[in-house]
């Protein structure tokens, strides 16, 4: 019988890719994590407005109780209120 | 740990390259393309032995409903089923110049598909709810029941006439393989359940950290 090495080769091929594809994806989702949970770490110790350190397990998260005093960077900016013409009649 | 896994299954699979291609002898009857059967039976048993520990995993997750046991359920399948993927094509490939055709309905790959396409649905399944609880639980009924299905795998080829071989191995007597080949298995064998053992740990972490940052 001859040898058919190409139908081999194939085979181990077949099977490096497969292995290879699934510990690169392994590995790119773990990269993910690592950069999502990195700003949630550097968040673990936030400050709030009355200037005690909360390290309870809501730390991290937004806290929607107060209002952002930051201008926000997304849509249209907003002129200052000096700067808007006024209203006509 | 799990980086140990990672390099000595690396070590174990250049062992298995050695052996199957370099120790072993080329078969009589089949010629050089018999060397299939280094990556196609050893990935089969792991696939086995994976399914098992999700078997396990997922009765002791419906029992006590502890995460690390649904953790290691959903990594030990998904790692089953990509090493049962390996098996069923690498056994496709060596079909085609030995059997003269990829692909026979017999009763041995028509069960073993059978039980791909379960262990496929198990994944679907679990991406497709959302309660992490109840995708879990449904997980587990349907990882166990497809697990149960290995046997009519193994010994289809004992009650149905079949194209596909007997075992040579995992059969009642002792071994009629030569030694040489035994050993290329087994050693081929070794490094593929090293690396089931390396991407099962390291699925399971990464599932218990995504679990952590959608808490």
């Amino acid at each position: 019988m001859p040898d058919n090495w190409t139908y081999v080769a194939a085979a181990y091929a077949l099977a490096a890719v497969v292995f290879g594809a699934y510990w690169l994806r392994l590995g790119r989702r773990e990269r993910e994590l690592a950069t999502l949970a990195a700003p949630r770490g550097n968040r673990g110790a936030a400050r709030t407005e009355a200037g005690a350190v909360r390290t309870d397990s809501n730390a991290g998260r937004p806290d929607h109780t107060s209002r952002s005093q930051a201008p926000s960077t997304t849509a249209h900016p907003r002129p200052e209120p000096a700067s808007r013409p006024p209203l006509q009649p | 740990m799990t980086t140990l896994l990672g390099w000595l299954s690396g070590l174990g699979l250049v062992a298995g390259l050695v052996m199957g291609f370099g120790v072993a002898p080329r078969e009589v009857t089949q010629g050089n393309v018999q060397r299939i059967m280094y990556l196609h039976v050893p990935a089969v048993w792991v696939a086995y032995l994976a399914f098992m520990a999700g078997f396990v995993a997922s009765i002791a997750y419906l029992a006590r409903r502890r995460p690390g046991a649904d953790r290691l359920a959903h990594a030990a399948c998904e790692v089953g089923t990509l090493f049962l993927g390996v098996n069923i094509a690498t056994g496709a490939i060596w079909g085609k110049p030995t059997w003269g055709t990829w692909w026979t309905w017999d009763a041995r790959l028509t069960s073993v598909a059978v039980v791909f396409v379960m262990f496929l649905a198990y994944l679907l399944l679990r991406g497709a709810i959302d309660d992490h609880d109840r995708a879990g639980r449904y997980a587990a009924v349907l990882g166990i029941v497809a697990t149960l299905n290995i046997p009519l795998v193994h010994f289809s080829v004992y009650w149905w006439r079949t194209l596909h071989q007997p075992p040579s191995l995992l059969k009642p007597g002792s071994s009629t393989m030569p030694s040489v080949i035994l050993t290329a298995l087994l050693v081929n064998f070794a490094a593929l359940a090293l690396l089931g053992a390396y991407f099962i740990a390291r699925r399971a972490r990464l599932l218990a950290a995504e679990e952590e940052a959608l808490a």
